[in-house]
């Protein structure tokens, strides 16, 4: 099976890597969801690879990329970062940015209003607050860094979520995703400084 | 044949192009050294975000200063350890998703290759040579029977000899990254303070923190004392004794090895007073000292030893590969 373009979806920013790819009538051909073990810098190219052979595709059918950029993993969310912007930059191919969180948020089997969190160590936590419909999902309020304890007592919610596979589909019709005008630019979300520069600041 | 290099192991973002594994065609470097100056040294998870802000720009000039178009390149050479984990990573997918997207192979090649190849550049390695290889992470010395076969005779047994020179930089106060300020003092400076005798037999290693100790308990001692420290005379007294340390080893080994070429490599290469030193040292063999401008991490290095690699070195490994901060010179 050979297809003109395809667009192709990444997210490496939580403990599993997660790649789509959708034919130019954006029907979904292939999917992988894998956890990782902190080997995301190896498996994704590694996967990449795979899918394209598997469908007999070129890189150079692909016409748009969609990528997770976080908040997540640091070194998890560069992996899958700085391959989407290396691909878009030499393909000369749109690309297109959206929350890690509302990638995770997707995966809900239920409807509602969404926690959805990752764990960032210390009881603290990068979390998001969205609503998961039937066919979307929309965002309650932006990504934050936080304690989770307390996130749990401030705010109201259905569920939480810290793992599962997202339904690209859902967020891809959402006004979630954000088109990266200039590709030079496009960095991941980490939502907090480095250590080294809130010491700096704490002087 | 058209080699780009990528090179993103510390906190120096560079992409190159050669040709042939000797003309240098461009060679883009964005330095992060003025955002880590701040913190008194490299901080990993910044130096890592920094690469991803850069990477695909860098790319971008270096091609374009090349005047090549990207089917001409004909293989893909980047930096695959040792160094920091999460800046040689954002190199390596760079790298990797690159020569995927135009279908060129790819190959990792050693930091310290890269340093060592940085001499074949404007100069001829010539075999069996005894390379000298200083920088903030090493001290060794590698013989080379061919190209691309390495085999290490000694090494420091802890502080590499850059590292020595950045923390008496340190507790002089002189600011990071130290050891271009320390060479700059010394030459100013009189061999007054006494130095302790580092002397380790018969083989080849290196030792560092002995004397790096010795220069912080001087200064304490002075401080003690209420005496004024002369930084100029410290510098100078300290690099003389680590300069020589670098030196009688190099010419024992050359001498016992019978080696064709003495060969310096690394960013303390740069380094004036070793530059002096060798050149009386080894006044009667063929020396080679890298240019200046590819003594410091750049990609151009890289590109030449991804050239040599790629025709004489172990490739039989797929391109799987990941990024190492630990890794065996070697094993290449």
């Amino acid at each position: 099976m050979s297809m003109s373009s395809v667009h192709l979806v990444i997210d490496t920013a939580t403990a599993y890597l997660y790649i789509a790819l959708f034919d130019s009538e954006n029907k979904l051909i292939e999917e992988v969801y894998e956890e990782g073990n902190n080997d995301h810098s190896v498996k994704l190219m590694k996967r990449l690879k795979q899918c394209f052979s598997k469908h007999d595709l070129k890189p150079s059918q692909i016409a748009k990329i969609t990528v997770g950029i976080g908040p997540g993993s640091y070194t998890g969310v560069r992996v899958g970062v700085v391959v989407a912007k290396m691909l878009a930059w030499t393909l000369e191919v749109p690309i297109f940015k959206v929350s890690s969180l509302a990638l995770l948020a997707s995966g809900a089997d239920q409807t509602g209003h969404v926690l959805a969190w990752m764990d960032a160590r210390r009881g603290n936590g990068f979390y998001g607050r969205y609503e998961v419909s039937e066919d979307s999902v929309q965002i309650v309020d932006a990504d934050k860094y936080g304690e989770m304890a307390r996130v749990r007592e401030k705010y109201n919610y259905d569920f939480e979520l810290v793992m599962a596979k997202p339904r690209v589909i859902k967020v891809l019709k959402s006004e979630l995703v954000e088109r990266v005008e200039n590709v030079h630019e496009l960095s991941p979300v980490y939502l907090r400084e480095t250590e080294a520069e809130q010491a700096l600041k704490d002087q | 044949m058209i080699v780009l290099g990528v090179e993103s192991s510390c906190d120096e973002t560079s992409v190159a192009l050669s040709k042939d594994g000797k003309v240098i065609l461009s060679n883009v470097v964005l330095s992060q050294m003025e955002l880590h100056a701040m913190f008194g040294g490299v901080v990993p998870e910044i130096a890592s975000r920094e690469h991803i802000k850069g990477i695909t720009a860098v790319f971008e000039e270096a091609i374009k200063l090349a005047g090549v178009s990207v089917d001409q390149i004909d293989l893909v050479a980047v930096t695959q350890g040792p160094g920091l984990i999460g800046s040689l990573l954002t190199g390596i997918n760079a790298a990797k998703a690159f020569a995927f997207a135009h279908d060129i192979a790819v190959v990792g090649v050693h930091h310290i290759a890269g340093h060592i190849y940085a001499n074949q550049i404007e100069s001829e390695m010539q075999f069996p040579l005894l390379c000298l290889v200083v920088s903030g992470g090493h001290t060794e010395l590698v013989l080379m029977n061919r190209h691309f076969q390495f085999e290490k005779l000694g090494e420091t047994l802890d502080d590499a000899v850059g590292e020595a020179y950045d923390k008496v930089a340190r507790v002089l106060d002189l600011g990071y990254p130290g050891g271009p300020k320390v060479d700059a003092l010394a030459r100013r400076g009189k061999l007054t303070y006494p130095m302790p005798k580092i002397d380790l037999g018969e083989g080849y290693d290196f030792s560092y923190s002995g004397l790096k100790s010795h220069v912080i308990n001087t200064l304490n001692t002075l401080k003690m004392k209420g005496e004024t420290v002369r930084i100029e005379d410290m510098c100078a007294s300290f690099q003389a004794s680590a300069v020589e340390q670098l030196m009688i080893k190099s010419r024992r080994a050359f001498d016992a090895v019978g080696a064709k070429q003495f060969v310096v490599a690394g960013g303390v290469a740069a380094n004036a007073h070793l530059r002096d030193r060798v050149s009386d040292v080894f006044s009667d063999v063929e020396v080679l000292v890298p240019p200046l401008k590819y003594c410091t991490d750049n990609a151009a290095m890289i590109s030449i030893a991804g050239y040599y690699q790629y025709r004489f070195g172990n490739i039989d490994e797929n391109d799987d590969f990941n990024g190492y901060p630990r890794m065996h010179l070697e094993r290449k």
